[in-house]
C-alpha cells in the first residue's frame, strides 16, 4: 500500500468520523424534540378545560424564543464564564462570528449549537409546568427566555464544561445535567411560584385542595413520551470524540452509551417504584420515572446498575412527599416540577459524592468529593433560584406577572386563544351541575 | 440579491450568506433580534387589550 494510499484512506476515515459525530447529535437533538412533545400533552392534560391551549401555546412558544435567545446570547455565555461571572474571550460563539453559521469546515460548533439549545428549552419546559394556569403569557415568555438562554447555561459553564470552576476547584460530577439542568431549572421554577401565587382555589384555610387535571390520560402519555426524549438528552450528554479516544463524558472521563444503557433503564425502573410506594397514584408515579432518571443522571456513568436502582427508589419515593411538603408551605406547584426536577437534581448531585467520592477525574483536576459535590448542588438550586425570585419579583411589582382575576375565573383560553380545545363536546361541568344553557340540552341526544 | 461570499467550493470554510459582509450580518441579526422583541410586545399588546375586553 502506498502512502498516498494510506493518506487517502486516513482522510476518508476521519471525514467519516466527524459525519458520525454530527449524526450522532443530529439525532439526538431530534430526539430531544419528543422531550417538548411530552411536556405539550403532559401540561395540557394537567390543565383544567378552559386552560388546556394557553397551556400548549406557552410550550410550543417556549422552544421558539429559547431557540433564538440561546443563538443570540446563550452559547456565547456557555464559553465565556467557565471561570466565574468574569467572562474570558469567546469571541467565536457570538451569533455574528463566522463559527456561527454553515461552514464546510467546521462539522462541530453547528450541532452541538442545537444540541445545548434543546438542553436550554428543556429548562423552559420544566418552568412551564409550575406556573400553568394563572401566568401572563408575556411574563413565561421573557422568564423562560432568561432561564434557558442564560441562567442554566451560565450554571453550564461552571458545572457542566471542560475548564469550569466547579470541575476545577471542586472536581464537580454532574455528567446527566442534574444539576445544571434539572435542580437549575427547579429552583428557578420556585422562585417565580413564591411570587406568583396559587391558583385560585388552590388553598381553602391554608389547606391544599386538588384541583384534577381535565386528561390525565394525555398527562401520564405525555410523560412517557418525556421519558424517550430523555434518550436524546442523555446522549447529547455524552461527548463523541475523533480520533482513538472515542466515547467521554463532559468532563473528559472514559464512559460509552452501554454505561448509559444500563443506568438509565435502571433509573427509570427505581424511580417509578419508588413513587408509587409513596403516592399510590399514577401522576406521581408516572413522575417518579423522570424523578428516578433524574437523581441517577449526575453519577450515570459510574453508578453499579444495582445501587442505580437503589438511589432512583430512593428519589422516586422522596419526591412525592417532597411535594406535599411544597404544598403544605403554600406553593402551588401544579405539575410538581419543583420536586421532580428542583429536588431531585440537587440529591442527585449529593449521591454522587455519597457514593462516587474518589473516583479520579482525568488530568491534575480534583478527585470526585462529597464537599464539592455538596457545594456543587448549592451552587444549582441559588444559581436557578436568586433569578427566578428576583426577576418574577421585578415583573410582579410591575403588575405583569399573573393574569387579572377576571381573566382566571374565565379561563386563558376563552381570554388569550383563540379556539377551543373541544369544541365539539358537551359542557360536562354544567350537565353536572344542571346548568345548561337553553338549547344546550339538545346537544345532548 | 447576490450575497453569495463565494464564487466557487474551492477551498471554502463560511460559505453562508453575508458571511463576507459585516453589514449583512448586522442587518440579518437586527432584524432577528427585533422580531423576537416584536414577539413579546406583540403578546403584552394583545394581552391588554383582551384582558380589558372581558372585563
Amino acid at each position: 500500500m502506498t502512502v498516498e494510499t494510506v493518506e487517502s484512506l486516513k482522510a476518508t476515515f476521519e471525514m467519516h468520523q466527524a459525519m458520525n459525530v454530527e449524526v450522532f447529535y443530529w439525532w439526538c437533538t431530534a430526539i430531544m424534540f419528543m422531550i417538548h412533545a411530552g411536556f405539550l400533552a403532559y401540561e395540557i392534560g394537567a390543565s383544567r378545560v378552559k386552560n388546556a391551549l394557553t397551556s400548549g401555546m406557552k410550550n410550543i412558544l417556549t422552544l421558539s424564543v429559547i431557540i433564538p435567545t440561546f443563538y443570540f446570547f446563550g452559547w456565547w455565555i456557555y464559553n465565556a464564564f467557565p471561570n466565574g461571572l468574569i467572562p474570558i474571550d469567546a469571541s467565536a460563539a457570538l451569533p455574528w462570528s463566522l463559527s456561527m453559521g454553515p461552514d464546510v469546515q467546521d462539522m462541530g460548533t453547528g450541532i452541538f449549537f442545537a444540541a445545548f439549545a434543546l438542553f436550554g428549552a428543556t429548562t423552559g419546559s420544566i418552568l412551564s409546568g409550575a406556573v400553568i394556569e394563572r401566568i401572563r403569557l408575556s411574563a413565561f415568555l421573557i422568564l423562560a427566555a432568561i432561564l434557558g438562554s442564560a441562567v442554566w447555561i451560565l450554571a453550564g459553564a461552571w458545572g457542566w464544561h471542560p475548564d469550569g470552576w466547579l470541575l476545577t476547584e471542586l472536581g464537580y460530577h454532574d455528567v446527566g445535567a442534574s444539576g445544571v439542568v434539572h435542580a437549575v431549572a427547579g429552583f428557578f421554577a420556585l422562585g417565580v411560584l413564591m411570587n406568583l401565587g396559587a391558583r385560585v382555589g388552590k388553598f381553602k384555610d391554608g389547606v391544599a385542595m386538588y384541583i384534577p387535571p381535565h386528561s390525565l390520560p394525555m398527562a401520564l402519555i405525555g410523560l412517557m413520551m418525556i421519558i424517550v426524549g430523555f434518550f436524546g438528552f442523555l446522549g447529547g450528554c455524552i461527548i463523541f470524540n475523533g480520533g482513538e479516544t472515542g466515547w467521554t463524558t463532559i468532563y473528559g472521563n472514559p464512559t460509552n452509551l452501554s454505561a448509559f444503557g444500563f443506568n438509565t433503564l435502571m433509573g427509570f425502573a427505581g424511580g417509578v417504584v419508588g413513587a408509587y410506594l409513596t403516592s399510590r397514584e399514577p401522576f406521581w408515579t408516572m413522575s417518579g420515572g423522570l424523578a428516578g432518571i433524574i437523581t441517577v443522571a449526575a453519577g450515570l456513568d459510574l453508578y453499579y446498575p444495582g445501587l442505580t436502582f437503589v438511589i432512583a427508589a430512593s428519589g422516586g419515593a422522596l419526591m412525592p412527599i417532597v411535594g406535599r411538603m411544597i404544598e403544605k408551605m403554600g406553593v402551588d406547584d401544579a405539575v410538581g416540577a419543583v420536586a421532580v426536577h428542583g429536588f431531585c437534581g440537587v440529591y442527585g448531585v449529593i449521591m454522587v459524592g455519597v457514593f462516587a467520592s474518589a473516583y479520579p477525574n482525568v488530568g491534575d483536576l480534583p478527585d470526585i468529593t462529597l464537599s464539592g459535590q455538596l457545594i456543587g448542588a448549592i451552587v444549582m438550586a441559588l444559581t436557578g433560584f436568586i433569578p427566578g425570585w428576583g426577576i418574577s419579583y421585578v415583573l410582579k411589582k410591575l403588575n405583569a406577572l399573573r393574569v387579572p382575576p377576571h381573566v382566571e375565573a374565565l379561563g386563558l383560553d376563552l381570554v388569550e386563544i383563540p379556539a377551543k380545545p373541544y369544541p365539539e363536546s358537551l359542557p360536562a361541568q354544567a350537565i353536572v351541575e344542571n346548568t345548561l344553557e337553553p338549547g344546550q340540552e339538545k346537544q345532548l341526544v | 440579491m447576490f450575497s453569495s461570499p463565494i464564487t466557487s467550493w474551492e477551498n471554502v470554510a463560511a460559505y453562508f450568506t453575508f458571511s463576507d459582509s459585516p453589514m449583512g450580518i448586522a442587518i440579518s441579526l437586527a432584524a432577528a433580534v427585533g422580531i423576537y422583541l416584536f414577539l413579546n410586545a406583540s403578546i403584552m399588546k394583545h394581552e391588554k387589550e383582551s384582558f380589558d375586553k372581558h372585563q
